[in-house]
């Protein structure tokens, strides 16, 4: 599994990445377990909500104002964070981050380290960095413990390892653990888990921790859970880290009343995950005394300064587009080359790398629009997919390279024949002559050359008919005359 | 440091030249069309609460406030275990007789560890998702005191129930209560469904979760919820 | 009533036959139907691949050939969405206030062919004749951008001798997507497999939509499995009449 390249500087391009997937018969049928599973939790319990669309609105509003405030209110959460007990550190990137969380560690003199799921560390590439530096890192979220014990990449962003199902967590479990006689139920493969960890959660002192929400009023920190491993790393250890994107802030506590009603309903399908945790800096005899918050940037503001790509901000990380997505459906979510995949991710990880790589991306959907019907923030996905594509292909335009790309200069040559009719005339009649050698008997084209082979793979295309409609028209209105 | 100082001072500075203006006062047109209070009378949200909680495979048990310390030693026994922890503040009424009671100020994590079980009161109810959830002040204890122990008896008073969420807000928002500096909020006891969706109960935090619903309508110290003033849109 | 055809580029070149139909289902209607013949594209292929600036001039091409008609009928949902959905932006931006203004008074004259018919004829029954098993595809423009919701349906359900079979999985996507069939080709062909199935599983003699670029993607991978379900436009089957059957391409 270590084949799976989740660095989009290094990842090949979507369509690339996806043909080895789609013939692993075993992950697309995880995958489309999983999700279908989810998307039906997910349904029962929207509909019995009959405040669904004002719940959105209210939380589409709340962010974006958030958003437009962003510099007052991670202000504010600093200055109340602070007076709390807490230290605030402020992260341009991920090497940034890492450099701050390492310097933690070192003056912690930590050799282990027990982490909480945390996106935001696989987006800054922190477990390699922590192992080159010989702090052991312990993934304690039981999908992320799969992974990491099955040297395997995160695939989901709320059920990382969706792809994996039971026989194979048996297996990496037994291997790992020593558990030679253990049995793929889910029951036990969990018990196994809970063993493996408890002693771990007990005597590490120091942990790190990612953040569904902070809130500017309180300063507080705000984690949504299932197992909880996370309250056991925000509870027991001497020292706690909290990485966290700067677009994550709340304004005011009163405003989790709109998130937490959204975030598990769209997440996994529950009213309320089974543990939600609000802390606010040191509170002397409970929980960790030294706290630390890492505010990273790492692309996040300059995404802020562009009118329709800074909704992507608004994301809560609810994964409800993913499991809705008929592509992510297919290929899971490595063959997006980012720990953020699906819908959010085609959109999120090319703004995160300042266009600079995953261009493919932004084509990795059908603009179907069943993200933007899910998403809790309505956050209009496809809007913003085509807004990058165009600025993928404005990119194109400036590269030599564009005058050997068939589909560019497809697109440029459709654009000539769209701009008066009777270039466009004269464009069907020439497509009519270029078709008919590659039309059978029977009217159908079963293979094109080029361009057209890629269509033609699995799909017949019927011919050219002799008349257009135009031409047809055209004839009709001469005959009434 | 001085670089992290920097860097504070370009990202808000980023921030700032992609917001030009401050618009925090906007705060208060917000949109809040959802509902905010519910419209179920107390036996119907103390009902749903019971259903919800039973939903997530909690024990529930109701009693008048003379009873609780009957309910309390039946839930004790009913576990079939003996060494209990609670809060050194709870009510010392509720250390019902024939069970060995630790009470934690300040003890040690081990100690904490090696209970069968814990007994804590709850700050507020919330009926809709049957949620309990604590503020980890007086006799709802320390953090880890609800965290550790496998099996997690909770008290909650049903005038502390209400229906939604934005009720549990606003009783946050009304003194003396106010936004808490550390809250857990707990719906049902700890599951994963990592493993093929199938859900699993019982992963690190207690695995099994009882509640104790008491009917305190009349109890001076219970105190009230007040009614939020916010007009909601209403089922 | 008076109304303008924009029959769309790709049914213009390559489904004449879902013109005609739309041609002699209003004509019946007593809609006086005509056709500019000035007209091209929309400029959605443009737009949804990334060439703004191309759909942009289509955009202006297009506002400026019917800005003075009465209404525009478009047998596409997705042509449509493109003009509801993208082109406010286009027309923000250009700047040309005239241009925007004629934009935004020609926007609700602007329909798909069954919201032509429920909304602005007020009809459900066009007194078609079609005795056929037909399944019906939701195409995700229809679905979720023009949110048509059951008007089809109506339209179906009032069609004599029809059998309405409801397809599986109604609200998902065939994996057409425009340049996404060919980008991400591989991709498109599981979504695709998953939809064929679906309609072969209704065992429908027709599988009818009100796009037909769906229709090409799901008939031309039906076709090649030599599985017998045709597609077919929603005008086709609407203009069909005892007298006069849908005219059928082999």
């Amino acid at each position: 599994m270590s084949h799976v390249i989740l660095n989009p500087r290094l990842a090949p391009p979507f369509p690339k990445a996806a043909i080895p997937i789609l013939r692993n018969a075993q992950l697309r049928t995880n995958v489309a377990h999983a999700t279908q599973v989810i998307q039906n939790k997910r349904a029962k319990l929207v509909a019995e909500k009959t405040d669904w669309q004002e719940l959105r609105t209210a939380a589409a509003a709340i962010r974006d104002h958030a958003l437009d405030n962003l510099g007052s209110y991670l202000e504010e959460f600093e200055t109340r964070c602070t007076a709390a007990g807490g230290v605030v550190h402020w992260a341009w990137d991920a090497a940034e981050a890492r450099a701050t969380i390492l310097n933690i560690l070192c003056e912690e003199q930590a050799s282990e380290v027990i982490k909480i799921k945390t996106m935001t560390s696989a987006e800054i590439e922190l477990n390699p960095a922590l192992e080159a530096a010989g702090i052991h890192a312990i993934e304690t979220d039981l999908a992320e413990l799969i992974l990491q014990l099955g040297d395997d990449e995160p695939s989901h962003i709320v059920v990382p390892a969706l792809h994996v199902n039971r026989s194979q967590v048996r297996e990496i479990f037994a291997r790992r653990m020593g558990l030679d006689d253990l049995t793929d139920n889910p029951q036990a493969l969990t018990a196994a888990a809970r063993d493996y960890l408890r002693r771990k959660f007990l005597s590490v002192p120091t942990a790190i921790s990612g953040a569904n929400f902070l809130v500017a009023e309180t300063g507080s920190v705000v984690i949504v859970e299932s197992e909880g491993n996370g309250r056991m790393c925000l509870t027991l250890p001497r020292t706690m880290i909290t990485l966290v994107g700067i677009e994550k802030v709340l304004p005011r506590f009163r405003d989790l009343e709109v998130m937490l009603q959204l975030l598990a309903r769209s997440a996994t399908g529950e009213r309320m995950s089974p543990y939600t945790s609000v802390w606010t800096g040191v509170k002397p005899g409970d929980g960790p005394q030294r706290f630390h918050v890492v505010l990273l940037d790492n692309g996040r503001s300059p995404m802020l300064a562009r009118t329709r790509e800074r909704q992507t901000l608004r994301c809560i990380r609810c994964a409800a587009c993913q499991n809705v997505c008929p592509v992510y459906q297919q290929t899971g979510g490595h063959a997006y080359g980012s720990v953020y995949g699906g819908p959010i991710g085609a959109i999120l990880t090319p703004q995160l790398m300042h266009m600079e790589y995953a261009q493919s991306l932004p084509y990795a959907s059908s603009l179907c629009g069943a993200c933007y019907e899910v998403c809790p923030v309505k956050i209009n996905i496809p809007e913003v997919l085509i807004d990058l594509r165009a600025k993928v292909v404005d990119q194109d335009r400036r590269r030599a390279s564009r005058l050997t790309d068939p589909m560019y200069l497809g697109m440029r040559a459709a654009s000539g024949a769209f701009s008066s009719a009777r270039r466009y005339r004269a464009s069907q009649r020439l497509a009519r002559m270029a078709l008919r050698p590659f039309t059978g008997k029977d009217g159908w084209i079963r293979s094109l050359p080029n361009l057209g082979s890629r269509w033609t793979m699995t799909r017949d295309l019927r011919g050219m008919p002799d008349r257009t409609f135009r031409e047809w028209w055209a004839k009709r209105g001469k005959a009434a005359q | 440091m001085s670089a992290s100082v920097s860097s504070r001072t370009i990202i808000l500075e980023r921030i700032r030249i992609a917001n030009k203006v401050s618009t925090v006062d906007a705060y208060r047109e917000l949109p809040r069309n959802y509902i905010l209070s519910g419209s179920l009378d107390e036996p119907a949200r103390v009902g749903l609460m019971m259903e919800r909680l039973r939903e997530y495979g909690a024990e529930v048990a109701e009693c008048v406030p003379e009873q609780l310390g009957a309910a309390i030693a039946a839930q004790l026994a009913f576990s079939g275990r003996h060494n209990f922890a609670a809060p050194a503040d709870i009510s010392p009424a509720w250390l019902v007789p024939g069970f060995k009671w630790t009470l934690d100020s300040a003890l040690a994590t081990d100690e904490i560890e090696h209970q069968d079980g814990v007994l804590t009161s709850a700050f507020a109810g919330v009926a809709d998702s049957g949620t309990i959830v604590l503020h980890h002040s007086g006799g709802e204890g320390r953090r880890v005191l609800s965290l550790l122990p496998d099996w997690h008896l909770c008290i909650l008073r049903i005038s502390r129930i209400v229906e939604t969420l934005p009720e549990y807000f606003h009783l946050c928002s009304q003194p003396p209560a106010l936004a808490p500096a550390l809250a857990t909020f707990i719906s049902g006891p700890s599951a994963t469904a990592d493993i093929e969706m199938t859900r699993i109960k019982g992963v690190h935090g207690p695995r099994s979760l009882s509640v104790i619903l008491v009917h305190d309508h009349n109890q001076h110290e219970a105190g009230e919820i007040p009614s939020p003033t916010d007009t909601g849109r209403r089922p | 009533m008076r109304a303008s055809l924009f029959v769309t580029c790709y049914n213009d070149t390559l489904f004449p036959e879902t013109g005609r139909a739309v041609v002699r289902l209003l004509e019946r209607l007593g809609v006086e139907l005509e056709f500019r013949p000035e007209q091209t594209c929309c400029g959605q292929m443009h737009a949804n691949t990334g060439f703004r600036s191309e759909a942009s001039c289509q955009a202006q091409r297009l506002v400026q050939l019917y800005r003075d008609a009465e209404a525009v009928v478009i047998p596409s949902a997705s042509c449509v969405a493109m003009i509801r959905d993208q082109y406010p932006a286009f027309f923000e931006e250009l700047g040309n206030d005239s241009l925007r203004r004629d934009f935004q008074a020609l926007l609700p004259r602007v329909y798909e062919l069954s919201e032509f018919l429920t909304d602005r004829l007020d009809v459900d029954d066009v007194g078609a004749y079609f005795p056929h098993r037909v399944t019906y595809h939701a195409s995700c423009h229809s679905l979720r951008s023009l949110q048509v919701g059951d008007r089809p349906f109506r339209l179906l359900n009032k069609v004599s001798g029809l059998n309405l079979i409801p397809l599986d999985n109604l609200e998902t996507c065939c994996g057409f997507g425009g340049t996404f069939s060919i980008k991400n080709a591989e991709v498109s062909s599981a979504m695709l497999a998953g939809k064929v199935h679906d309609v072969l599983s209704t065992h429908a003699e027709y599988c009818a939509a009100l796009d037909n670029s769906c229709l090409m993607h799901i008939g031309g991978a039906l076709h090649r499995q030599f599985a017998s379900p045709r597609t077919i436009h929603l005008a086709q089957i609407l203009a069909s009449t005892q007298d006069m059957p849908a005219e059928e391409v082999a």
